[in-house]
């Protein structure tokens, strides 16, 4: 009898630990599929590569320290080549193929004012990491957002800063007519903020222009310089910035500079070291705080060892953004009550849009991140100066309307 | 502000002549257009950028820029026109368009999407001519251009090699009973082709200390109006016709912008197709040359 009961027990342990190996295996086995979409290729290929690195990092450390609820992470990512077209086709392939929860991208807003409709129509939450012209996210409700603070916004307090700093009377403009984000701050956001400062914007009519990919600006700075202004607004991102800012060099325009988001970068600072550049920033690689000098220390040597990118390559603020906005959705996943399970999967989506929308207080790496009713990210932003080969921060906004949240 | 202008609009016209003159060998002699040249130009900027971070002098410099886009022109030539000689005209053309889209991918990856800059010291000195400001690499720019340009000329007019290059563009069935090898002669004008694309490569991103693997397509479509503008296949039609697209670009984007850049550049294109299809020079009817 006892070795019947013992028999017994023996099987009833073998048959609780296979159990209990089974549900291990299965949760291993589950997956978290969050999706992706950076430009690998194509003119902003730095960025999408960077973002590439930077999100196979995160998915290390997520699966590393146990998964998400136990579940793996996987990040699906891919190149939109910054082409809108791409960039949709991407989401479509990411919600039908891949069953993505969420989506981090696409990087540029003429992608984004593409691709957010695709999203609102297949109830996806795509979130920005990069796209910051006016009103993108707000068309495009409730499933788009950005991870970032719209240009006017930052106009507002980098444009007082440059005027004040620099003695500037007058400005000229000059943008890159191909960008969407280059154009809206060149022809709306910063003739507005300018004349509302007092600043005259000398070419407000005949506001100059040159195409993405151009080498050669050089009859658009004989005339910029024909115009003595007292400083220069560069429409652009960094890469076509440098033409310019080369040029204004060659050309012995040394005039202060002054731009939105898109202009951060490591690059841009070598171009003339000696004319002052102005832009806001949420990030940047020399930034002080105990999360952003971690997110550096781990990521810089990562992005340094792959190849295809330059040696001296550091963490971009779109680095910092689409790291945040994954982080964002695995809290999401792991608080809001999403059960991963695929027939689910439509439920978990909704649950994820309101967790992101309701979010508050989310421990960014530059601050607290929550979002507006537009969409757009309430976070804190910098002022910050480039000169002589360095960022520096002369001033620290905050991106809501209160001035509260940051 | 005009006569500054008009200096930036012959720096510009220079290096458009050079790949002008680079589709214009090639279409001359085999009647195709040979599209990787534009990207021929772009590694060759990377070449000579690279040679002059290594710290070779500006004549070597110009050497590596040539000598690498002619060894990759000579591949080019293998593998992607030889093997397809006989099929339509279209197929080279469609497989130089490949070649051309892999050399930028390879670009990216070997130097990077963000632009390589030269150290400040490279921005070159400026002369001052009264309102006229010109910079001593602009000068280099136009004075290497011309040189090239009559070093070819020489090539092409009085040497054995020009005459094999100009009976093969004329007849290659006659110029073979001569006893000129066409294969050779295709080859050689692919690999010269080459050599003046990456010259002007080397001088452009010199010119700009600047340089990204995205510049070949924009300067190389300007460079076909060049050509077609001059004349598809009368070689020194890309001498007038290159300074005459360059002004007119410059002054468009200083006088009428940017937006209209490419309108009125690509207008004159067309209207000339419409007028004189034979181009200023003559030539696109009447001495296409055959196929080799």
């Amino acid at each position: 009898m006892m070795g019947m009961r013992a028999h017994f027990a023996g099987t009833l342990l073998a048959a609780a630990a296979m159990a209990a190996g089974a549900s291990a295996v299965q949760a291993q086995s589950r997956e978290v599929v969050i999706g992706a979409i950076v430009p690998s290729s194509g003119p902003f290929a730095e960025w999408g590569r960077t973002n590439t690195v930077t999100l196979k990092m995160l998915e290390k450390q997520v699966n590393d320290a146990g998964g998400v609820n136990g579940a793996k992470l996987r990040i699906a990512i891919y190149d939109d080549a910054a082409r809108p077209a791409q960039a949709a086709n991407s989401l479509r392939k990411l919600v039908g193929d891949d069953k993505a929860l969420a989506v981090a991208g696409p990087l540029t807003s003429s992608a984004c004012e593409v691709t957010f409709p695709v999203a609102n129509q297949l109830k996806i939450v795509a979130t920005s990491q990069a796209s910051s012209k006016p009103g993108v996210a707000k068309a495009n409700r409730p499933w788009a957002f950005r991870n970032t603070v719209d240009e006017g916004i930052l106009a507002k307090v980098s444009v007082p800063y440059f005027k004040k700093n620099f003695n500037v009377e007058s400005v000229a403009l000059i943008y890159d007519a191909k960008d969407a984000v280059s154009t809206a701050i060149s022809t709306r956001i910063m003739p507005a903020v300018m004349t509302a400062n007092g600043v005259k914007v000398l070419n407000e009519k005949d506001p100059l222009s040159f195409n993405t990919g151009d080498l050669d600006v050089s009859a658009q700075v004989t005339k910029l310089k024909s115009l003595n202004p007292d400083g220069v607004v560069i429409g652009a991102d960094y890469s076509q910035a440098v033409t310019v800012i080369r040029e204004m060099k060659r050309q012995g325009l040394v005039k202060p500079v002054i731009g939105g988001t898109p202009l951060i970068s490591s690059a841009i600072l070598k171009a003339a070291p000696e004319i002052p550049l102005i832009a806001p920033a949420t990030f940047y690689a020399t930034m002080k705080g105990a999360r952003a000098e971690r997110f550096v220390a781990e990521l810089q040597p990562l992005l340094r060892k792959e190849s295809g990118l330059p040696p001296e390559i550091e963490p971009s603020m779109y680095d910092a953004n689409i790291y945040e906005i994954v982080s964002m959705y695995i809290d999401a996943v792991k608080t809001a009550g999403v059960s991963g399970k695929p027939e689910d999967l439509e439920a978990d989506r909704t649950k994820l849009r309101d967790h992101v929308a309701k979010l508050k207080g989310f421990e960014g790496l530059g601050g607290p991140i929550g979002f507006n009713a537009d969409g757009d990210a309430i976070k804190a932003f910098y002022i910050v100066q480039g000169q002589n080969g360095a960022w520096e921060t002369k001033v620290r906004g905050c991106s809501s309307a209160n001035g509260g949240g940051c | 502000m005009l006569l500054q202008q008009l200096v930036n609009g012959l720096t510009l016209g220079a290096v458009y002549t050079l790949i002008a003159l680079s589709f214009s060998l090639v279409m001359g002699i085999l009647g195709i257009l040979n599209i990787a040249i534009a990207e021929l130009f772009m590694i060759g900027g990377f070449l000579g950028f690279a040679a002059i971070a290594a710290g070779l002098p500006l004549p070597a410099a110009v050497a590596v820029g040539m000598a690498g886009a002619a060894a990759i022109a000579f591949l080019i030539e293998k593998i992607a026109y030889q093997p397809l000689r006989d099929a339509p005209l279209i197929t080279p053309l469609l497989s130089t368009l490949g070649v051309s889209i892999i050399l930028q991918n390879v670009a990216t990856n070997v130097w990077g999407s963000d632009p390589l800059q030269l150290p400040a010291e490279w921005f070159d000195r400026r002369f001052q001519l009264g309102p006229v400001s010109i910079g001593a690499m602009q000068l280099v720019v136009i004075g290497v251009t011309v040189a090239l340009v009559a070093l070819l000329a020489y090539l092409v007019q009085r040497t054995s090699v020009g005459r094999a290059l100009r009976a093969v563009a004329e007849n290659r069935d006659i110029a073979r009973l001569l006893g000129v090898s066409a294969s050779r002669i295709t080859l050689l004008a692919f690999m010269l082709s080459g050599a003046l694309a990456g010259a002007a490569g080397v001088m452009i991103s010199l010119h700009y200390a600047a340089i990204t693997p995205y510049v070949g397509v924009e300067t190389g479509l300007k460079a076909i109006a060049v050509m077609v503008v001059g004349g598809v296949t009368r070689i020194f039609g890309a001498l007038i016709a290159g300074p005459l697209i360059g002004i007119v670009e410059v002054l468009t984007v200083a006088y009428g912008g940017s937006q209209v850049r490419d309108l009125v550049v690509y207008g004159l294109m067309i209207l000339i197709l419409l007028l004189r299809p034979q181009g200023i020079l003559g030539g696109a009817r009447t001495d296409l040359g055959q196929r080799v």
